[in-house]
């Protein structure tokens, strides 16, 4: 009898061996991988400005197609004696995201003068230009330019009756309406699925003009800051 | 005196017979026999080969890390996927650890969610996959392994006609075990060695995904489940 128990529990034991060993033997695994994607959107410059109808004005700093924006321009006279109709300015942007943007600007203008004539922000002409979405990779989409485009247009601005002062009368068509961040341009995806170093993107002209009139003399300087967000 | 002899003889025959007996028995417990019988039957395995490698990424981490001859079960966060992702690849290799009596297949099944559902949305094919196994070192079985994958998915490669990115070859993206697949198979891996012999066949898993324009989402998950079959 007792050995009969002996090979029962003999017969267990191999059992449980046995059946440890299978379980043990893995036939199965997993790699379970998390990832983001964040929203991105970004703001270079599109290439080199374009200065005219100044006097003795230069850009200082000029634009590299796909680096940070920071141009620097002496727009150079801005008195009587630039008989040129404008001083104009054109900044190329490029943009790039991978979902919804608003470009806005914020703008300031300082003057040494003191007086009503001085150069003021409301003096300063400003527009977005014609928007490109061109190029592999660019995303078809419908921009909504919220200025009135270049702004030395005639229908963007005239002689004031009664001052006799050029004014840009256009919406959003000079800096005061930019003393506070305001949205210039807005618009869908710009770009497909394709790496960042598709070169490609939204470009568009950032136009600012200055008609040279008998502003008090002194100097002034002029900073506009565009930011691109994704709402 | 006849029926005294026939006592005597019947007496003998009976203790003849008796001893007759009593010597075979004795003979019988001489000789035994042990019969056994066994199984040997097919073993796959499948376990980690070891620790993950994980580069490229932007603020990603491996959270479960492979540990060699345990059960594969490694969890990893890619990270940023996205363009502000300025690397070329994100890269995770998955050491991988076989061992077999038998000729054997390894299969995978993938998945990728929450990644969103436009047309820029990151897809199964815009995760990379390969296998490089090197030829068996001499401890194991000899015989070659098939490699159903083109290796290293990093290798190659080229933009669409959208600019997307494309990984070069067949088998080279999740696209392809959106349903189970073989990726590797072969003869039997090990030799006939101790259950605990260290031998195994060892290679990286590899997956790669391009940042590119994908549509934003805070949270993808890719999950791919290898599994090892007996041929």
């Amino acid at each position: 009898m007792p050995r009969k128990i002996s090979r029962t529990l003999l017969l267990v034991a191999l059992f449980v061996v046995s059946a440890v060993g299978c379980f043990g033997q893995s036939t199965t695994g997993t790699v379970t991988m998390s990832a983001t994607v964040s929203k991105f959107v970004e703001i270079n410059s599109g290439g080199a400005v374009t200065l005219t109808g100044n006097s003795g004005g230069g850009v200082t700093t000029d634009g590299v197609a796909n680096s940070p924006l920071a141009v620097s321009i002496n727009l150079g006279e801005l008195g009587p004696s630039n008989t040129n109709s404008f001083v104009t300015a054109q900044v190329p942007l490029k943009l790039r995201s991978n979902a919804a943007y608003v470009l806005s600007m914020t703008a300031t203008v300082t003057s040494s003068g003191t007086t009503a004539s001085r150069i003021v922000a409301s003096d300063v002409g400003f527009g977005l230009g014609t928007v490109s979405r061109t190029g592999l990779g660019v995303n078809a989409g419908s921009d909504t330019n919220a200025t009135s485009g270049d702004p030395t247009l005639a229908a963007n601005g005239s002689v004031n009756g009664t001052t006799g002062r050029y004014d840009f009368t256009a919406v959003r068509s000079n800096l005061s309406a930019f003393s506070s961040a305001t949205t210039a341009l807005s618009g869908p995806i710009i770009m497909n699925a394709v790496p960042r170093s598709n070169a490609n993107g939204l470009t568009v002209p950032a136009l600012f003009a200055v008609k040279p009139q008998f502003f008090e003399n002194g100097t002034s300087t002029i900073s506009v800051t565009f930011t691109v967000t994704a709402p | 005196m006849f029926k005294s002899t026939k006592g005597i003889l019947t007496t003998l025959a009976i203790t003849a017979a008796l001893l007759l007996m009593s010597a075979t028995a004795a003979f019988a417990q001489t000789t035994g026999s042990v019969t056994m019988t066994a199984t040997v039957s097919n073993f796959v395995e499948l376990t980690s080969g070891g620790a993950v490698t994980l580069t490229g990424n932007s603020g990603g981490s491996v959270i479960t890390d492979g540990t060699a001859n345990s059960p594969l079960a490694v969890v990893v966060n890619l990270g940023e996927l996205g363009p502000s992702n300025t690397n070329s690849f994100v890269t995770l290799s998955v050491p991988v650890r076989l061992r077999s009596n038998v000729a054997y297949q390894l299969n995978m099944v993938s998945s990728v969610a929450g990644a969103g559902a436009t047309s820029f949305s990151l897809k199964d094919t815009d995760v990379g996959f390969g296998l490089t196994p090197a030829a068996r070192p001499a401890n194991l079985a000899a015989g070659v392994d098939t490699n159903a994958t083109p290796g290293d998915p990093t290798v190659g490669g080229s933009t669409d006609a959208n600019g997307r990115w494309v990984f070069a070859g067949a088998n080279s993206t999740l696209g392809a075990y959106a349903v189970s697949g073989a990726v590797l198979s072969g003869p039997r891996i090990n030799k006939a060695v101790a259950a605990n012999s260290a031998t195994n066949l060892t290679f990286p898993a590899i997956f790669a995904v391009k940042p590119q324009f994908y549509d934003p989402a805070p949270a993808i998950t890719i999950t791919a489940q290898f599994t090892v079959v007996a041929l």
